[in-house]
Formats: C-alpha cells, sequence, structure tokens
C-alpha cells in the first residue's frame, strides 16, 4: 500500500493512476505540439522562433517530465498488454508492477542528464 | 494447490488489472480493446522512437532543432511516414482513451455525449491540421529568408 494525496492506494491502484495522468498529460502536449510544428508553414523566421520559446531551462524540465510520462504510459502499457493476453502473468502483476515503477525511475536518469546537460554546470 | 487456484481465479477476473477485461461480445467495444493495445504497442516503437531521436539523440549529436532540421527530415519520404503514422495513432489513441475516463466519471448523459463530441471534434481537427503540414510541407518553396536558411 502507498498514500497519495491522502489516499491508500495498492501498487496495481497507483500504476493504473499514473497510466491515466500520464495518457491524459501527453494528450494534452499532443494539442500544443501540433500548433507549435505547424508554424513551420510559415517559413524560417515563424519556425524558429516558435521552437526558440522552448529552448530554456524551464521548459526543458518540462520535456523530461514529459520524457518520463511517455516512458512510463509505454513501460505499463506493455505490462498491461502482456497480462491481457497471457493471464497466466497476472500472478506476477506485483513485481511486474515495482519493474515498471523501477525500470522508468532507472531510465529516466541517463534521460533526464542528458536533456538537462545544455542548462547544466558539467553540460557544453 | 486449491489457494492457489482460488487466488487465481480472482486475478483472472480482470487479467490486466490496470485496463479493463476483453468484452466478451464481439462488437465496437471488442474492437477499441484490440485497437488500444495493438496501436499501443506500435506507438511504444514510434512515440518512443520519436522521442529519443528529438530530445536524446539530437542532445547528444550537438544538433539543434530548428527550420533546416525539419528541411532535411522531412526531405525524405520515410520521416514524413513516420510521423503521419504516429500523428494519426498517437490521436486516436489518445482521445479514445481520454474517452474512457471522461466514461468513467460523467455519468450524466448529455454532459457525457457533450464531452465526448467535443473531445472528438478536437482531436479530428488537430489530427487533421498535422496530417495537412506533413503532407503540404515543401522545403523547396518555404520562403528561405531566415538566419539558419
Amino acid at each position: 500500500m502507498v498514500k497519495l494525496f491522502g489516499y491508500e492506494m495498492t501498487w496495481s491502484e497507483l500504476a493504473w493512476f499514473g497510466h491515466r495522468a500520464s495518457g491524459l498529460g501527453v494528450l494534452l502536449y499532443l494539442f500544443m505540439h501540433i500548433i507549435e510544428t505547424s508554424t513551420v508553414l510559415f517559413g524560417p523566421d515563424v519556425y524558429n522562433a516558435a521552437v526558440g520559446i522552448f529552448k530554456n531551462l524551464p521548459a526543458r524540465a518540462g520535456e523530461v517530465v514529459l520524457m518520463a510520462a511517455v516512458v512510463y504510459h509505454a513501460l505499463n502499457g506493455l505490462r498491461v498488454i502482456a497480462m491481457d493476453f497471457w493471464p497466466r502473468l497476472t500472478v506476477y502483476y506485483r513485481p511486474l508492477t515495482y519493474g515498471v515503477i523501477a525500470a522508468t525511475v532507472i531510465s529516466m536518469i541517463p534521460l533526464g542528464l542528458i536533456m538537462l546537460r545544455p542548462f547544466m554546470p558539467w553540460g557544453a | 494447490m486449491t489457494a492457489q487456484t482460488r487466488r487465481a481465479r480472482t486475478i483472472y477476473a480482470n487479467p490486466s488489472r490496470a485496463a479493463r477485461p476483453k468484452p466478451e461480445a464481439s462488437g465496437r467495444d471488442r474492437f477499441w480493446w484490440y485497437f488500444m493495445r495493438l496501436s499501443g504497442l506500435a506507438l511504444v516503437l514510434l512515440a518512443l522512437g520519436h522521442m529519443l531521436i528529438m530530445h536524446v539523440l539530437v542532445e547528444l549529436s550537438g544538433g539543434e532543432i530548428d527550420f533546416a532540421f525539419v528541411q532535411s527530415r522531412w526531405g525524405t519520404p520515410f520521416w514524413r511516414v513516420y510521423d503521419f503514422l504516429l500523428l494519426l495513432l498517437a490521436f486516436i489513441h489518445g482521445a479514445r482513451g481520454a474517452r474512457t475516463v471522461i466514461t468513467d466519471y460523467v455519468t450524466h448523459r448529455t454532459a457525457r455525449s457533450l464531452l465526448i463530441g467535443i473531445l472528438i471534434a478536437l482531436a479530428v481537427i488537430w489530427m487533421v491540421l498535422g496530417m495537412a503540414v506533413i503532407v503540404f510541407f515543401d522545403p523547396n518553396t518555404a520562403p528561405p529568408t531566415g538566419p539558419f536558411s
């Protein structure tokens, strides 16, 4: 059991909540991303100005969160798919859930370091 | 042995324990049940690949995403097809997922239909806009006026 926002949650409920939150978050980002990318039709000046909005530390930090959301949603989605098509795997739902959370956190360490690099003391 | 069987049966009631059990009857619901899982598999490759290229490989190679980057990238049909597929699947998968969330929390019939209607309308408008950009972007005739062109 884990505590989140004052709720007692099992790990499977937390995994389910995370799947929804990350999915909705990525969908919201997608709407913004289309607008930003469609400025490419107005030529280099407009497009470079549009992507320039995101070339700073707060926006980059947001992109790290986006990456974490996509990685988690992908890994947890694979777990759901695996359990749906091979129901025997449900016996291992707990270690699989821990595995998804651990793999997300571990993979975000190098990914986050690389993505934040230009804004960090160790960066170029 | 009996305890094991009993425990297994409870878990089997909802195999994924995170999503929905597969609808028993064939029909629209079962189509979407399969669609979410199969498009999800494709999106693991497409979306994660897109994120890794745009946010990690570009960073590692010291490159920068600007107009010239898009020009060379969409100069090849491969990346246009890739982005088109990603856009299509991401929007349908995302809109269906959001629809599931709406039907879970909104019980009022009119409010529910209205929200789902708005969701579908927005998703279709944005998806068509994105597709138009991918299809109609012409790297050669785009006005070469910027400092990076």
